[in-house]
């Protein structure tokens, strides 16, 4: 049975990576998991310099969801590559930088800095976190931005470059559009959606940054509607993110047209999400008789469209088809 | 730092003991804590595996024991998470990552351990008595809360070498004040070297904190926050913290770098530097 997958000409053992933000920096699950098990790692989000990030509190549970302004608190990009990196890639699984900026060169600096660390596999493009005053949801709510970042990220390395793309927007497939344009190699779709979370009692948000960014099951239908509208927009190929937490939720991204799929939340609430989720993946596949986890990739029978493996020029045409 | 592996497991409740007033002792059978756990540690735990609520719970471990490889609990069943931990019933079971999180350090030689509790926050005091009774002899546990039926644990506290001073604000039971009262007496009475150790409501951990800077005393605070992975990848429960090498406080997981801090490294509401820093730098000036 294969479970491997290609995406952006990065090869992972299985499709699912650890999502940015919710994974630290990997090493922290070295004793509990083996890393080794999982198809790939998404850093949390890198600058340049150290981060402080927002004042707490700073995680509000809400209804199968998680509220969270963390405001990328961080090492900075030369204490990954210095410190953590070596340790990390002991490890047989794919590692991919998440890069972020204050500004356009800032993502350039950072994806400079990866280009030249081995061990890297790639690098996701962060122009969607809601939870930073500077950077982030401003260059992903405008597709004119989006653009300027991916393409100055985009000569900036020879790694492939990942933009993560916000669902904060009126039309994901033009923020889809846009970083394949300038050169996107896949799109990761997709961030935290923008909330507010009221203390009633004090008048106050919940958050000590005051919006948050809400994950968790419950944004999966909406995600997965986003990520299969990229899909079927796009030519390069998508990885699904949204409150992934056991093998059929990941199923839902796959159908829909996503190549990959990466696991957020779940990682707090059972960090043996990954082992869980692959054994289902398994099961799935030999219940199926299938024998190729790409064959059930965009093999969505939506009412009055075509498979999107069925497309041509989609990020779905090399799935299941074929 | 001690570093104990962290194990995650599906346990089994085996014993479930209902206190009154919303407490219980949950006791569930995990092998690894049982065996490794050290007074201040905790574990994430959540009933079943159901999508609701999301989290796990951080909660402090009240006792170990070895031989049938269980850990107890002290819970409060106050929110959705707590209520349903507190709802299962023997054999249901729960997952448990633990384990976790820096514990309390032993005092120094020749020094007695004064430790104090707000309320609840008695669960991790209580696996540090026991432990240093025996190990160490004079303990004293001053145990406060805001009337009696709030000092749920009092009648499992003490035993030789463990002392127990109860202290309740409307004087229902023991000493009439909040527990820094007898606390701060017992300072005045026998000013001989102690180490402070504290859990409980932040402003009582903060009064003990100012008592110990006025009194140029050691305190150990284990600090309660949010918890949402206890393994410091979320970065959702940090506290501000500045050693004294430190130019700045920085957010430090309460997780991995705590629960268990020195007083004087925590910025309590209102500073802008601990006390350690401050103190380091009078030193240094000529």
């Amino acid at each position: 049975m294969n479970l491997a997958v290609e995406i952006a000409g990065i090869r992972l053992k299985n499709p699912l990576l650890a999502a940015s933000g919710t994974f630290g920096y990997g090493v922290e699950y070295e004793d509990i998991l083996d890393l080794s098990l999982l198809g790939g790692i998404v850093s949390k989000g890198l600058y340049m310099e150290p981060r402080d990030g927002a004042p707490t509190p700073r995680i509000v549970e809400t209804p199968s969801g998680l509220l969270n302004a963390i405001g990328l608190q961080g090492i900075g990009i030369h204490a990954f590559v210095g410190d953590v990196l070596p340790r990390l890639r002991k490890h047989d699984t794919a590692l991919l930088v998440n890069v972020c900026g204050d500004t356009v060169e800032e993502y350039a600096e950072v994806a400079r800095v990866c280009d030249g660390a081995a061990g890297i596999a790639g690098l996701e493009v962060n122009i969607s976190c809601p939870n930073v005053k500077k950077g982030g949801l401003a260059f992903g709510c405008d597709p004119r931005m989006t653009h300027e970042v991916v393409s100055a990220v985009r000569r900036a390395t020879r790694l492939p470059v990942i933009p993560k793309l916000s669902p904060n927007v009126t039309d994901i497939t033009v923020f889809a559009r846009a970083a394949e344009e300038a050169g996107a190699d896949a799109l990761s779709c997709i961030n935290t959606l923008l909330g507010l979370a009221v203390d009633v009692e004090a008048r106050r948000p919940r958050l000590g940054f005051g919006t948050g960014g809400l994950s968790g099951p419950a944004i999966r239908p909406i995600a997965v509607r986003m990520a299969w509208q990229a899909a079927r927009a796009v030519r390069i190929p998508v990885i699904g993110i949204g409150g992934i937490s056991c093998a059929s939720d990941a199923l839902e991204f796959l159908i829909a047209g996503c190549r990959a799929v990466q696991i957020g939340t779940a990682n707090f609430v059972d960090p043996g999400v990954h082992e869980r989720v692959l054994a289902g993946l398994r099961d799935y596949l030999e219940r199926h008789r299938l024998d190729d986890v790409n064959s059930v990739v965009g093999t969505l029978e939506y009412p009055g469209l075509p498979r999107p493996c069925d497309v041509p020029g989609t990020a779905g045409e090399r799935g299941g088809c074929a | 730092m001690i570093r104990r592996m962290p194990v995650n497991r599906v346990v089994p409740l085996v014993a479930r003991e209902v206190l009154g007033q919303a407490y219980f002792l949950l006791t569930f059978r995990h092998p690894e804590v049982a065996r490794e756990a050290r007074p201040g540690q905790f574990v994430m735990i959540k009933a079943g595996l159901s999508a609701e609520p999301p989290l796990r719970r951080p909660f402090s471990i009240l006792s170990t024991d070895a031989a049938p490889e269980t850990v107890t609990l002290f819970v409060k069943a106050i929110g959705p998470g707590s209520r349903r931990l507190c709802a299962m019933a023997e054999g249901d079971e729960a997952q448990c990552l633990g384990p976790l999180g820096r514990p309390f350090s032993a005092p120094p030689a020749g020094a007695e351990a004064l430790l104090v509790a707000g309320g609840y926050g008695v669960a991790p005091l209580r696996f540090l008595g026991e432990e240093l009774r025996a190990t160490v002899g004079r303990v004293t546990l001053f145990y406060g809360g805001r009337t009696a039926a709030d000092l749920v644990l009092l009648d499992r506290l003490g035993g030789p070498g463990l002392t127990v001073v109860p202290a309740t604000e409307d004087g229902s039971l023991g000493e009439r004040g909040r527990v820094t009262v007898p606390l701060e007496a017992r300072l005045d009475a026998a000013p001989g070297p102690v180490r402070l150790y504290a859990c409980g409501p932040d402003a009582m951990m903060h009064a003990v904190a100012s008592i110990a800077g006025a009194r140029s005393l050691d305190a150990e605070v284990s600090l309660e926050s949010w918890m949402g992975c206890g393994v410091g990848t979320c970065l959702g429960c940090v506290v501000r913290v500045q050693s004294p090498a430190e130019e700045r406080w920085k957010y430090r997981c309460a997780c991995t770098e705590g629960p268990v801090f020195d007083s004087a490294h925590v910025l309590w509401p209102g500073e802008e530097e601990s006390r350690a820093r401050r103190a380091s730098a009078q030193e240094a000036r000529p």
